[in-house]
């Protein structure tokens, strides 16, 4: 009798809970008068292309999403191999300063990212910058919960295994490359799935970095549209359901090592 | 003060010391501008319709310029204004040559980036000071220098369903103040159901004030006056904003939310009699409601006061030339063949109905023919009569933004609190005084 | 492999970091306090001492989005963590059948970016036309009044943290060694006094670990509300970033903007400090 009733009330909170994406996906299947008609539809329609033809012709989507997925991209593998090098340098040697430097780069937890976003902007201004991938991408490739994730992870190696590994004669870059690494695997998948979504999703200082159409990302071109005299709501839903559907796709895959690789890591002391 | 900035201000000094000497000990040269023939390839900065119409408008010019190159690229509204901005606080870098501008924030690229717009008085504009509608030319220039020519100019216009009016038995073309509307409005809703009309009342778009401007401007108010004082909460606007209260109070005031979507579906669905726009929204009603031809009519507006005014310019948008153009010539010959020729004028009114500043285009006969949709009125003739009156003219100052985002505050706090309009405007003043450093004037 | 190379091994491998996180953060933060010293004006600049500090501090709108932050803060975040607290409890229970579905469906919405979901949501909650409005059969005017406005923003905030919440705690509670509650049960402790004396003193630290995090989640808060109604109705959704955005990049007063940020900072740095020593007091 218990296990019905968990099972049942939980079942259907998780439904409610799972309703806004089965609505994102009847919506962007509609157009923007029938979404906002008397009675929303409840059904997907057969509208969905010409949502996004519209806005292609409004903002050149498809321009839209390759700058995502080029600008994700190429952060995860920036970033990634930025915070990996660190949190295995952080993980595995002790030197002078460790405490010290790896504190420093903790602030970045704490300091919120508003503050750098007026100097920031006045930089990329003046190398000329605005408009472009690389200032959407290297501000925030030492990203510090990315450096923290990897500490955590690296420090799972087994010390004998380094010991052993420097025993053979093999040099320190060497080491990390071929031991630690492979062994690393899941923590790395981790790390690269949490990289690419903190891109992807970011929106705040793309806002601010990129002033034209053409180098929009999805959430810029999206939240832009709403901005519009006329607001294309159907358009605007086929491209979220295009922002989120992929991710939420993506993530259903590799949620395993996502899950237990992201939460080992922020769990442990 | 960061070092890049005081190496250009410094380029800039020495740029300054370097072209006064040469001008001092020898004759004036001969300036080239006006004489030389334009030349070169220029780009142009628009959005949507008057962009596509000054692409329209490209052979003819090149036509009589052989050789040159005219780029009319539609950035998009608002997305230009932040574009702009940006490429001013860069000094220029990437601006187009010719750009086009609402005055609403003409006065902030004048007054925050100096020498961000040219000086058209260099390349001959006094020439065409008195072809313009009355208060254009103060509009554009400032202290002796102009930094732009007149494109349009909207009045204030009523449309409204006169099918349902006359359902109601009430004769719109008779109301002379806004207190009669209010009664008018009361028994058009006992009749037929319909809200006299719709406000954005949580502004969830800029524009939700728009009433409320348009009522201080009937009476030479604004939010600034000629000093750049704050003059938010002075008489008119309490008069202004008390109309607007009473509306709402005695229910005639549907909720626009979501601004031109639902203004749009309004329209459609026909539960909403008046449309208080300037003049390019006639075009608009006729495009989205092609069936209610015939129903609707429009009137300029009735004034605040017994006797008060019943004509506004309640904006314009014109055509600058970037500072930091290197074809000044050629980008200001554009713009005066767009500008300054009737043909020009009256193609681009053709085609997308947009309201031209330049007088001697309204010898058309273009606007002086019945309307279909609006009953066989003359409309252009009903507009051209309030471009005609003395105009007072607006000092939207750079500051404009952030008194819209003010207004719109307290017009919410009025329609949706309860607010009293005295006491929500005197907060609003105060604080725009707060922000800028201006002075209040009551 | 010589001992030098061994020693100067460590700093090869943090020096990108380190080298990127001083320019592009380090160096900003100070010179955002720089900035925060001038008057500025679109591109003029003039050296103005406190004063945008002492404009900051008889700001309205300042105080404003400080109390919007507040209620979240004191309101949101704690019903989202209870809540979170009682699905992990939930998720754990051996009477749960469907278990990865019912956990992978509360997680889902996580990886649903703030612009998309924020989206989402200032469609279901449509006050004329939305979904929610014509399932419950009400006329609800979210997103145009102020209270039903911030009651939105809680609804989609909960919506998108709380299974990743609920998760966080579900792994520490599998990582809680099971002879506790034995010893327990043998004691004949009821449910609610093993849940009060075993399971909450346990939690403790990934309680605080998720306080913390909140915090500073909800005090950078900006996507959701932008998105949602920019800040409205009569900024009842102002947020500081809200702000600070508005100041430096729609009026172009860097300084002022600047001002605010510093004035985050320090607020987040004085919460940050209180709660990390309630961590290292109690664990």
């Amino acid at each position: 009798m218990k296990r019905v009733m968990l099972t049942s009330s939980m079942l259907i909170t998780v439904t409610v809970v799972l309703v806004p994406f089965y609505w994102l996906i009847v919506a962007a299947t509609h157009s923007s008068a029938d979404v906002f008609g008397s009675t929303p539809p409840l059904l997907p329609g057969g509208e969905l292309m010409d949502n996004l033809a519209a806005l292609e012709q409004r903002v050149g989507f498809s321009r839209t999403i390759l700058n995502s997925v080029l600008i994700s991209g190429l952060y995860t593998l920036g970033a990634g191999a930025v915070c990996t090098l660190a949190g295995y340098g952080f993980a595995v040697y002790d030197f002078r300063g460790k405490e010290l430097l790896f504190g420093l780069i903790m602030l970045g937890l704490i300091v919120p990212g508003q503050v750098t976003l007026v100097p920031l902007f006045k930089m990329m201004l003046a190398m000329d910058w605005l408009n472009t991938y690389q200032a959407i991408v290297l501000p925030n490739l030492a990203l510090p919960f990315g450096v923290f994730l990897m500490r955590q992870s690296m420090s799972t190696l087994p010390k004998e295994l380094l010991a052993a590994g420097r025993a053979d004669g093999c040099g320190e870059l060497r080491l990390f490359v071929r031991v630690a690494l492979p062994v690393m695997r899941p923590a790395l998948a981790a790390l690269a799935i949490y990289l690419f979504l903190y891109q992807w999703n970011d929106f705040v200082w793309p806002l601010i970095a990129l002033r034209t159409t053409d180098a929009y990302t999805i959430p810029l071109a999206l939240a832009a549209q709403t901005g519009a005299t006329d607001t294309d709501y159907g358009a605007i839903l086929a491209g979220t359901a295009v922002a989120a559907i992929p991710m939420a796709v993506l993530f259903l895959f590799l949620q395993r090592h996502f899950v237990s690789g992201l939460l080992a890591g922020a769990i442990k002391e | 003060m960061d070092r890049r900035r005081f190496l250009q201000l410094s380029a800039l000094t020495a740029g300054g010391t370097l072209l006064s000497a040469c001008g001092s000990d020898s004759k004036p040269q001969q300036r080239p501008q006006v004489a030389a023939t334009p030349s070169g390839s220029i780009t142009v900065w628009s959005w949507a319709g008057p962009a596509a119409m000054m692409k329209e408008l490209v052979p003819g010019f090149v036509k009589q310029f052989p050789g040159v190159e005219v780029d009319v690229q539609d950035i998009g509204n608002p997305a230009i204004w932040d574009k702009i901005t940006t490429g001013m606080a860069a000094g220029g870098q990437g601006l187009g040559d010719v750009l086009h501008i609402g005055v609403d924030y003409l006065p902030a690229y004048i007054e925050k980036f100096p020498g961000g717009l040219a000086d058209l008085t260099t390349l001959g504009a006094d020439k065409h000071k008195g072809a313009f509608a009355q208060g254009m030319w103060e509009t554009v220039s400032r202290e002796g220098k102009v930094y732009a020519l007149p494109w349009e100019a909207n009045s204030a216009g009523f449309y409204y369903r006169a099918d349902l009016f006359e359902k109601a038995g009430v004769d719109v073309e008779a109301i002379t103040v806004w207190d009669e509307v209010i009664e008018a409005g009361i028994k058009l809703k006992e009749k037929t159901g319909a809200h006299l009309l719709a406000i954005d009342k949580a502004a969830t778009q800029t524009d939700s004030a728009n009433l409320f401007q348009f009522l201080m401007q009937l009476q030479d108010g604004f939010y600034f006056d000629m000093q750049g004082n704050v003059t938010i909460d002075t008489p008119a606007g309490v008069a202004a904003m008390t109309i607007i209260k009473k509306l709402n109070d005695a229910g005639l005031v549907a909720d626009g939310g979501g601004g031109w979507n639902t203004m749009i579906s309004t329209i459609k669905k026909g539960n909403v009699a008046v449309q208080p726009m300037p003049t390019w929204f006639g075009g608009i009603i006729a495009e989205n409601a092609p069936d209610q031809k015939g129903k609707w009519k429009v009137r300029l507006p009735p004034a605040v006061a017994p006797g008060g005014k019943v004509a506004a310019i309640v904006n314009s948008t014109h055509l600058a030339i970037a500072g930091s153009s290197k074809n000044q010539a050629t980008a200001f010959a554009f713009a005066e063949y767009v500008l300054t020729r009737p043909d020009s004028q009256v193609h681009i009114y053709k085609g997308k109905g947009i309201a031209p500043a330049l007088m001697a285009a309204y010898d058309d006969p273009i606007f002086h023919q019945p309307s279909e949709y609006f009953s066989g009125q003359k409309m252009g003739e009903i507009f051209l009569g309030s471009l005609k009156q003395p105009s007072y003219v607006t000092n939207y100052t750079a500051d404009y933004g952030r008194a819209l985002k003010l207004v719109d505050d307290a017009q919410t706090k009025v329609l949706l609190q309860g607010a009293d309009p005295a006491a929500a405007l005197r907060e609003a003043a105060d604080l725009l005084a707060n922000q800028t450093g201006r002075k209040v004037q009551r | 492999m010589t001992l030098r190379a061994m020693k100067l091994a460590p700093y090869f491998f943090i020096l990108p970091a380190l080298a990127l996180f001083a320019i592009f953060k380090l160096y900003p933060i100070a010179w955002s306090f720089q900035l925060s010293l001038f008057r500025t004006e679109g591109a003029l600049q003039s050296f103005a001492g406190a004063a945008n500090y002492t404009r900051l501090v008889a700001d309205p709108l300042f105080w404003t989005a400080l109390r919007n932050t507040g209620a979240v803060l004191a309101v949101q975040v704690p019903i989202m963590l209870a809540l979170a607290l009682a699905l992990s409890i939930a998720f754990n229970s051996g009477l749960l059948r469907f278990r990865s579905f019912v956990r992978l469906g509360w997680f889902l919405p996580i990886v649903t970016g703030p612009i998309a979901y924020g989206l989402l949501f200032a469609v279901l909650l449509n006050p004329q036309s939305g979904l929610v409005n014509w399932a419950l059969g009400l006329d609800i005017p979210w997103l145009t009044d102020k209270f039903w406005a911030r009651v939105a923003l809680g609804l989609a905030l909960t919506w998108h943290y709380v299974g990743f919440n609920a998760m966080v705690y579900l792994s520490r509670l599998q990582a809680l060694p099971a002879d506790q509650y034995d010893a327990a049960a043998v004691d004949g402790a009821g449910v609610w006094r093993r849940f009060w004396h075993v399971t909450l003193p346990g939690m403790r630290p990934v309680i605080v670990l998720t306080v913390v995090m909140s915090t500073i989640g909800t005090l950078q808060l900006f996507d959701e509300p932008y998105v949602l109604t920019k800040g409205g109705p009569d900024n009842a959704l102002l947020t500081l970033g809200l702000y600070l955005y508005d100041n430096g990049f729609r009026f172009f007063d860097f300084g002022y903007a600047s001002a605010i940020a510093y004035a985050l900072t320090v607020i987040i740095g004085v919460l940050g400090i209180i709660q990390f020593r309630v961590l290292r007091d109690r664990t």
